[in-house]
């Protein structure tokens, strides 16, 4: 998003009248420069009659990331207000540590980063520090986001930054929390898909490679197959697909191979071997083995594991 | 050695050839090399029993002479022990192999260590006459199945001599003996002055083959497994073709050319496998378990088949199993992502397994505290200000693992053979009687008794007896298939040790 808004900006300097998104956020803020009161999305249907509804969302959301807008409710409506320009770079009125504080969280970008660290960046006692984050936070500079990475761990970024995944854990968090039952369910459906291909190989009949091939699956192959069942409320892209694939990989149930073109396949496979033979009998899976010997209350002669299995 | 390897040893020799044996050679464990006389001291048992524990040891390979400055020195090979488990494998291999009798000649041998051809002919001889399937014996044919084990080297000379020091080099020996089948016959009949022309020529079962034929079964069957039947069939040809150029034990093969492979295929039953050469050595040399290489373009194509890299995989394919099967397959999940990336952090741990954090450290601990895994600490000085950062990474050290697992197998296998052996005792009363009646019931039956008198014998285990009977029976039976079961995890173990 960030990218786009720059190299947005740059055409804007050159020549501003190609693009028509550009024209329309001008005026825009020119309305809102002229009400300095704010102005509701009413107004702007007023104002601007010919503009779809998408792309007006579009537009204000952009506009509102960027940090032109602040919102607020007003009468059960809402309102875009712009935001003072003195306030959207760092209050003149602020002492160097609160400057050197500012521009090191925004340094770290929408990863955050971690009072530790701007501590060892800014060499200010804890207590200073968090004076200076709190009057910070209060003025709505910046904002502490919680980290999925640790549970404890708040992450400070500037305040109109949309966290990176890496932060909040993408489609698999939920408030800090990581969905595991739809990960697994996700696990699960991915195999199912590529196990029913498997079986279309028996007949195939165009020899062993062709059979092989068509086992293949590419992600976006999958990842249309789950979008379909719907059994995701978050939208999912292909790359989050991708996550729960590899996790197939490393259950070993599935193959991940580069096609041609470069866009990842995935099969399914069958194991080298069947369960190893130790694993078979009660000693080879006894959760007390390392106690058991020839005397004592843990023996093979008295086990009760092996007379369960015998029965 | 470790201590469970040398119980478990221990208790195989017990149970094979008595507690003398059993002592002496707990002895040569406990103290490596040493004479007779320090034997004779350390047991406490009279100089003929320990010379008679010792000429077991010798004539099953298990105990080893050297000459010394005073005298002889006797020390254990342990491993020879160990493949005692085997035996059964390996005859039923042969009886798949070369049949029926074949394997009642391979068991003589191996019961008795080293034996002369027209000793192992005459004794398979009477044991198939005796035994109930009332099948007729013949010499002749006895002596071709002789031959046939030597011919596939299945059988060797043994170059055990009665006289210290006569022992030759280690190379093998096949030439077949020139036997005289009347004089053999003549033997059988009770005649001891017949000399089948054998004498002093000794045979002894030639494991390393047999193991080398129990390796390349466990690697067709796991091709057979990934693919299917054609490719495990291609496998095979593969291996024998590996067999004719290269060295046994080589870690890969030297370069098999395509139209040799084309010609051995050709032999085969397997249709689909003719037609689909090709598209069959391209999927197994494509496939991650690297079985098969292609190292040149000259004459079509050359293979190189890689053992050593087979048993790595089918090693790790075995732990991953253990791991799945111990901890769950979340932990096996873990264990093979550690594997993939060959050091990982923690975080990268949970965030690629897509297990929640508290679940997947709470599994990548237990797998570090089972020793599955291992930590190594990295440290990472930053900027001055900064301290020094310190990474743990996870990792895996395949030979770590592998030995813990053998160990693991021995533990189990000595459990096991505790428990088989408690099971018998604790019903020997019974197991004695039922033999008793058996014996009795053959022999009334030689002599022509009547349909009530063996039903009186019949009679003599009460009904509850013989369902106690039935299930002591089905116990040991059902122990014994676990320890072999338990065998072939270590068999594959091992072989990966082997290479590695
Ligand atoms: S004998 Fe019983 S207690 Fe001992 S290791 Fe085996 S299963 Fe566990």
């Amino acid at each position: 998003m960030e990218i786009e808004a720059g190299t947005s900006k740059e055409q804007d300097a050159t020549n501003a009248d190609t693009n028509p998104f550009e024209i329309i956020e001008q005026k825009i803020l020119a309305l809102a420069q002229a009400r300095p009161k704010g102005i509701s999305d009413k107004d702007l249907i007023i104002e601007m009659p010919d503009l779809p509804s998408v792309q007006r969302a579009q537009i204000i959301n952009k506009l509102l990331s960027q940090g032109h807008f602040d919102l607020f409710k007003q009468g059960g409506s809402l309102l875009y207000r712009l935001r003072d320009p003195s306030k959207a770079k760092i209050a003149k009125g602020a002492d160097n540590e609160e400057k050197i504080v500012y521009s090191i969280i925004e340094e770290a970008g929408n990863k955050g980063i971690w009072i530790r660290d701007i501590r060892f960046k800014s060499n200010l006692m804890p207590t200073q520090l968090s004076k200076i984050l709190k009057s910070l936070e209060i003025k709505k500079f910046i904002k502490a986001v919680k980290s999925v990475a640790a549970s404890k761990k708040k992450v400070y970024m500037l305040y109109n930054l949309e966290p990176d995944t890496s932060v909040t854990g993408g489609a698999w968090y939920q408030d800090q929390d990581f969905e595991a039952e739809f990960v697994d369910v996700l696990n699960q459906q991915c195999y199912r898909f590529l196990e029913k291909k498997r079986e279309q190989m028996n007949s195939c009949r165009g020899g062993p490679i062709m059979a092989r091939n068509v086992t293949f699956a590419s992600s976006k192959e999958v990842w249309k197959f789950i979008s379909d069942l719907g059994i995701s409320k978050v939208k999912l892209s292909v790359e989050d697909l991708e996550m729960i694939l590899n996790t197939l990989v490393y259950d070993g149930k599935v193959e991940r191979t580069l096609s041609g073109d470069g866009s990842i396949l995935y099969r399914a496979i069958e194991p080298l071997l069947d369960s190893p033979g130790l694993i078979k009998s009660t000693c080879g899976v006894c959760p007390v083995r390392k106690h058991c010997c020839d005397i004592g209350d843990v023996t093979p002669t008295k086990c009760q594991y092996i007379t369960e299995w015998l029965e | 050695m470790s201590v469970m390897c040398r119980k478990l040893c221990s208790s195989i020799l017990f149970e094979h050839f008595g507690q003398i044996v059993q002592c002496v050679a707990e002895d040569l464990f406990k103290h490596g090399a040493r004479s007779l006389e320090l034997i004779r001291y350390a047991t406490d048992l009279p100089v003929t029993k320990v010379k008679e524990a010792l000429c077991v040891l010798i004539k099953h390979g298990f105990v080893r002479y050297s000459r010394v400055e005073r005298g002889l020195e006797f020390s254990l090979i342990y491993e020879n022990v160990l493949l005692i488990l085997r035996y059964p494998k390996y005859m039923f291999f042969i009886k798949t192999m070369c049949g029926d009798e074949s394997e009642m000649i391979l068991e003589e041998v191996l019961m008795n260590g080293y034996i002369t051809a027209s000793e192992v002919i005459t004794k398979t001889y009477k044991k198939i006459e005796q035994s109930p399937s009332g099948r007729q014996p013949s010499v002749p044919v006895l002596k071709e199945k002789f031959e046939l084990l030597v011919k596939n080297q299945f059988l060797t000379r043994s170059l055990c001599t009665d006289t210290v020091g006569g022992r030759t080099n280690e190379k093998p020996d096949f030439t077949l003996p020139n036997l005289n089948l009347t004089a053999i016959i003549k033997k059988i009949e009770g005649d001891n002055n017949s000399d089948p022309g054998d004498s002093k020529i000794y045979w002894k079962v030639n494991f390393d083959r047999l193991i080398q034929d129990l390796r390349d079964q466990i690697i067709v069957s796991a091709i057979r497994r990934r693919l299917d039947e054609n490719a495990g069939e291609l496998m095979r040809q593969l291996l024998f073709l590996m067999y004719l150029r290269t060295a046994s034990w080589a870690h890969t093969s030297n370069p098999i050319p395509l139209t040799e492979i084309k010609e051995a295929v050709k032999k085969t039953s397997y249709p689909l496998l003719i037609h689909h050469l090709d598209q069959y050595l391209h999927l197994i040399e494509e496939d991650s378990s690297q079985f098969l290489k292609r190292v040149g373009d000259s004459g079509g194509g050359q293979f190189s088949v890689n053992m050593k890299e087979a048993f790595e995989q089918l090693a790790w394919a075995t732990l991953e199993n253990i791991v799945m099967e111990r901890f769950g397959s979340k932990a096996a999940r873990i264990f093979r992502l550690v594997r993939d990336k060959k050091y990982i952090e923690q975080e990268q741990i949970q965030q690629l397994a897509m297990i929640p954090a508290k679940e997947a450290k709470h599994l990548t601990y237990t797998l570090l505290q089972e020793n599955y895994i291992q930590m190594q600490e990295m440290k990472k000085s930053g900027v001055s200000a900064a301290p020094i950062k310190t990474f743990f990474l996870f990792h895996i050290d395949l030979n770590v693992v592998v030995y813990m697992e053998v160990e693991h197998c021995y533990h189990a296998l000595y459990n096991i053979m505790q428990r088989r052996e408690y099971e018998v005792n604790s019903n020997k009363r019974m197991i004695d009687k039922q033999l008793r009646m058996q014996t009795l019931t053959t022999n009334l039956k030689e002599h022509g008794a009547t349909e009530e008198q063996l039903a009186e014998i019949a009679d003599l285990m009460t009904p509850s007896e013989k369902q106690q009977l039935e299930k002591v029976q089905n116990t040991i039976k059902k122990l014994g298939i676990t320890e072999l079961q338990i065998d072939d995890t270590l068999f594959l173990l091992t072989m990966y040790l082997r290479y590695h």
